[in-house]
């Protein structure tokens, strides 16, 4: 490409911002190890809860995947991201203050959720905790990030955009689109709100964000940052262009759509979970393109395999990603979900990727760079060779027994007797049984916790025994101006047929035909990956559209934003147009009887019961959706319906279960019960390794913020009534005093405004309609009787 | 780099395309075939499974799949109650069977404990061993509390947990701690004196409680 003028000048990089994303990535990795140690060590011995509410289970456990994902990997991926994209483009970084915002501003979002979630203050959504105001923080901080890595493509010297660079645009488009929608909120106080979703639209748009901050945030950053250090390291050649296009435009594309599989038997439209395990099997296939071009761009530098521990870190990182990509849609499968949801396989799968994809990147890539940034050598390969080879060992032992608890916890839920009736009522026997796995996880994760830190300790070595530098290069001219936008590449061949593919399909969904508007919209990847890879097989890549595209990154960004738009829309808006109609339909029904499972709305001393529910992040081991098998309606009670969760904000169907479901534990128990096991549930289940909650019986609930709380979930659609706002504190009282006076009768003091008494409340009405709120009521009391 | 080949296929193995990217070369290897046929062979997995489930409906659904589970199972359970009778004399003679005894205090250790307490004394729940009974004194009475539970006061509805053996095996048990007056929970309910209810041969005192708080 062309220059317009000779003349050479000197580019000098910015690296501080590397260094400071370097060591922030090593202090919040030791953190998030050392948080995830103490979590595993309170599901085998529970006194590790030590009593404390913030040290316990529930609180703990949002703190260990935030510190891990954001923290951790998040400051990783900046890292790599400022490093490799200054030098991918030959330019410094636009903007140094805006650099230097983003890196403070992220750290205070991280330390602000360090103070939060152990306070209990959350939103309750998986890797979405955080609190509105720290969302607010975080959208802010992503866009001066964005605006940053953009301005720098403008004002590029190399014309076109290495695949590295493809997978980081990819990241920051979509996680800003992710994080905004997930996030919408109604809040009630500075600390709390609601989210604008309920039951079914929240549990969709949450595991929609759920699994593609999987995708966008553990994934496609880290891709781009294989793509840099891996040909840096082995200093090989990329094994194939042509696969990089097709495997990073049908991996952005379909695994958008792979969120509904978190809800296999759900109470989600089955459509909308079909659309979730096809487009997770055919996710299989791209991910293992990102593999493919990793490994084989070690071909011919098997060798350093042998003495270049980076190299070692690299290779086995991309065998796990290669391992957990396989794992994801294989789990994915219906029946393959059925026995392993809600189980601890999940719980193995993530830490597959986490700590062998993710770590072990993070690792290779530290071990790689840090000595280039201080202009040093590392200070030993060998103690990084131990590192390696007991951080191994550490993750096999993890996620192996984790397979072995997970599938034994699956087989042990569904098994049925002769007679067609539970062969394990006793749910407790499953957790007991898997408490030596529990035991051989722990250790796992200690053995990766040492070896993390011996990193640690030698990077911090290196960096003692170097000097900072910063790199340089020089460049000839300019770009021409016609390189930098040129919107007539948007229109390229296959740009033009899938649009033609998904304008049909969605006319077709028009007129209700949703099967062949998706079966349609499934074509379309088809059309795409067959066009691009049919168009590279020419041998002069540089005459086809996509290199022309490469050289354009405003058109590069859009087309990213559509492709991944597009699987988020089809799943998303009919969910909540079906969600919207639910309550309609229930009072409009052919016989004209209302709906049985339509949800009626709590009571004020139920909704802060649930309040607290939330707080203690009981959905962590508790779900609350049970799934149409014989073997979960006969331990449980009847299968979960949509309209029993609708206005539930947020949804806490939960994704695990290390305790039993609870959507129908109303009634199940009688309150003597509760109050004993919530202060020690060993009273009641011997061999629980359930916290605590003995703090409980003396703290009072804040009634006069009661009303409030109503109002806005009454904007949110739920429906209460003036009324209801205006006796909210009073009926709360008089509900908590029946409580309250059974359990008197039974020879404990409890107030009928204590913590534990509102729980009790919400607890007895999950899966029943409307409790006594009123001493004469007889179940008839006010609330959701109309 | 200098290792270009040219392959049978026409295809160029291993040769770097013109531009590299901070010293990065890339080669533009054709995609192997085994990969090409897993996107494919994917692909096509999912329409079928689509038109199959979704399209034309030819599996069922989740609901229907479970309707059909538990229609067969209520069509087994037809069968075991019109195959042999459950009734008072039934459940006393498995009392009286160590066996059946020995299982159903098991299970009575087991879910019972919490509210009853190892003896049957109660806590949370009624003493089982006097003579007062809320819900009816006869072995069916017991089998039905069991079963349906009491949900206003707390009892769950154990039939379904822990199916219809184990029902029978833990009724059978209490049918042995029946009228063993330990001392426990204040008595509730209706009284009924040991011999209405206990079978012939038992051993226990007919009368007053002997003791406790009874």
């Amino acid at each position: 490409m062309g220059t317009s003028s000779a003349t050479t000048h000197r580019v000098v990089y910015d690296d501080d911002i590397v260094r400071a994303f370097s060591i922030v990535t090593m202090v919040w990795g030791v953190v998030g190890l050392l948080v995830g140690v103490l979590v595993a060590t309170q599901l085998s011995f529970w006194q590790a809860n030590f009593g404390l509410e913030w040290l316990s289970f529930g609180r703990l456990r949002p703190l260990h995947t935030n510190a891990a994902i954001f923290a951790f990997v998040g400051n990783m991926m900046f890292a790599g991201i400022y490093y490799s994209t200054q030098r991918l483009l030959k330019v410094r970084m636009a903007s140094k203050l805006l650099g230097w915002i983003h890196f403070w501003g992220y750290q205070l979002i991280i330390v602000g959720a360090a103070v939060t979630l152990p306070l209990g203050l959350t939103q309750s959504k998986e890797y979405a905790e955080l609190i509105w105001p720290i969302d607010v923080l975080v959208t802010v901080i992503w866009v001066v990030f964005a605006i940053n890595f953009f301005w720098t493509l403008a004002i590029r010297n190399e014309r076109n955009l290495y695949v590295a660079i493809w997978f980081y645009i990819a990241t920051i488009v979509t996680i800003a689109v992710l994080y905004i929608v997930n996030n919408l909120q109604l809040p009630t106080s500075f600390l709390h709100s609601y989210p604008i979703y309920g039951g079914v639209q929240d549990a969709l748009v949450q595991w929609w964000y759920g699994h593609n901050a999987v995708a966008f945030f553990l994934t496609t950053p880290i891709l781009g940052i294989m793509y840099y250090y891996i040909p840096k390291a082995a200093e090989r050649p990329v094994y194939s262009y042509r696969l990089s296009v097709v495997h990073f435009w049908s991996l952005i594309f379909l695994y958008i759509w792979a969120g509904p599989h978190h809800l296999l038997f759900s109470a989600l439209p089955d459509w909308a979970q079909t659309l979730g395990m096809i487009f997770s099997v055919m996710l299989w296939a791209p991910s293992w393109g990102g593999m493919l071009n990793g490994l084989l761009t070690l071909r011919g530098a098997w060798d350093k395999l042998r003495d270049d521990p980076i190299i070692k870190f690299f290779v086995v990182a991309v065998t796990f990603y290669g391992m957990s990509t396989f794992e994801g849609p294989l789990l994915s499968i219906k029946s393959v979900s059925a026995l392993g949801h809600y189980t601890d396989w999940i719980i193995g799968h993530v830490h597959g990727g986490t700590l062998g994809w993710n770590g072990f990147m993070a690792i290779g890539m530290l071990y790689w760079m840090v000595p280039r940034l201080w202009n040093t050598t590392l200070f030993s390969k060998k103690l990084a060779e131990i590192h390696f080879w007991i951080g191994t060992i550490g993750i096999l032992l993890y996620i192996s027994s984790m397979w072995v608890s997970g599938i034994s916890q699956g087989l042990f839920w569904l098994a049925l007797d002769g007679d067609g009736f539970l062969k394990y009522p006793d749910f407790i026997e499953g957790l007991i049984s898997s408490r030596f796995m529990y035991q051989m996880r722990l250790i796992g994760g200690v053995l990766y916790f040492l070896s993390f830190l011996l990193g640690v300790y030698n990077l911090a070595r290196t960096i003692r025994s170097g000097r900072k530098v910063n790199g340089e290069t020089t460049v000839k001219g300019s770009l021409e101006p016609d390189s930098r936008f040129n919107w007539k590449v948007m229109f390229g061949a296959p740009v033009i047929y899938s649009a033609l593919v998904l304008i049909l399909s969605f006319v077709l969904g028009g007129f209700g035909m949703v099967g062949a508007a998706v079966a349609l919209g499934g074509l379309a990847v088809v059309v795409v990956a067959a066009m691009l890879g049919v168009g590279l097989v020419r041998d002069d890549h540089t005459k086809q559209w996509h290199y022309r595209l490469e050289g354009n990154w405003w058109v590069f960004s859009i087309l990213v934003l559509l492709a991944i738009l597009i699987g988020g829309i089809v799943e998303i808006i009919p969910t909540i147009v079906i969600a919207n109609k639910a309550p309609l339909e229930a009072l409009n029904t052919e016989t004209g009887e209302p709906n049985p499972y339509l949800q009626q709305p709590y009571s004020p001393l139920e909704l802060e019961g649930r309040d607290i529910y939330v707080r203690e992040g009981c959905y962590l081991c508790h779900s609350q959706m049970i799934r149409p098998f014989r073997s979960e309606t006969l331990r449980y009670g009847d299968y979960s319906r949509l309209e029993e969760s609708i206005y539930d904000h947020p949804f806490q169907w939960g994704s695990k279960r290390t305790g039993p479901d609870l959507a129908r534990v109303g009634g199940r128990y009688g309150n003597m019960w509760h109050y004993l096991h919530l202060r020690d549930p060993r009273n009641t289940s011997p061999g629980s390794n359930m916290p605590t909650y003995a703090f409980m019986t003396d703290r009072k609930v804040k009634l006069d913020g009661t009303a409030h709380k109503m109002e806005v979930l009454a904007r949110l659609g739920v429906p209460y009534e003036a009324a209801d706002f205006a006796a909210a504190k009073q009926t709360a009282l008089s509900q908590g005093g029946l409580i309250s006076a059974d359990l008197e009768s039974q020879g404990v003091e409890v107030e009928p405004d204590s913590e534990l008494v509102a729980l009790i409340s919400y607890l007895q009405r999950l899966g029943r309609g409307p409790q006594p709120v009123a001493p004469d009521a007889g179940g008839s009391a006010a609330l959701g009787a109309r | 780099m200098s290792d270009k080949k040219q392959g049978d296929d026409g295809y160029q193995h291993d040769q770097v395309l013109s531009h590299a990217f901070d010293g990065i070369e890339e080669y533009n290897n054709r995609l192997p075939n085994w990969w090409l046929f897993t996107l494919y062979a994917s692909i096509i997995f999912a329409f079928g499974y689509w038109l199959y489930y979704e399209t034309f409906v030819v599996g069922p659904g989740q609901e229907a799949a479970y309707e059909q589970v538990m229609q067969k199972a209520a069509e087994a359970e037809l069968a075991r109650a019109s195959a042999g009778g459950l009734n008072d004399e039934s459940l006393l003679m498995m009392a009286g069977m160590p066996d059946k005894v020995a299982e159903g205090a098991q299970i009575f250790k087991t879910y019972c404990v919490a509210c009853h307490l190892e003896k049957g004394q109660g806590s949370v729940g009624p003493n089982l061993t006097d003579e007062f009974w809320i819900h009816g004194p006869k072995p069916m009475n017991i089998h039905e509390t069991v079963t349906n539970g009491v949900l206003a006061k707390g009892m769950p509805q154990w039939g379904l947990q822990l199916g219809p053996k184990r029902v029978e095996a833990v009724v059978s048990f209490v049918l042995t701690i029946k009228n063993t007056q330990v001392p426990g929970k204040p008595p509730q309910g209706e009284r009924h004196a040991a011999e209405d209810t206990a079978p012939e041969d038992s051993e226990a005192p007919a009368g007053d409680a002997p003791g406790g708080d009874a």
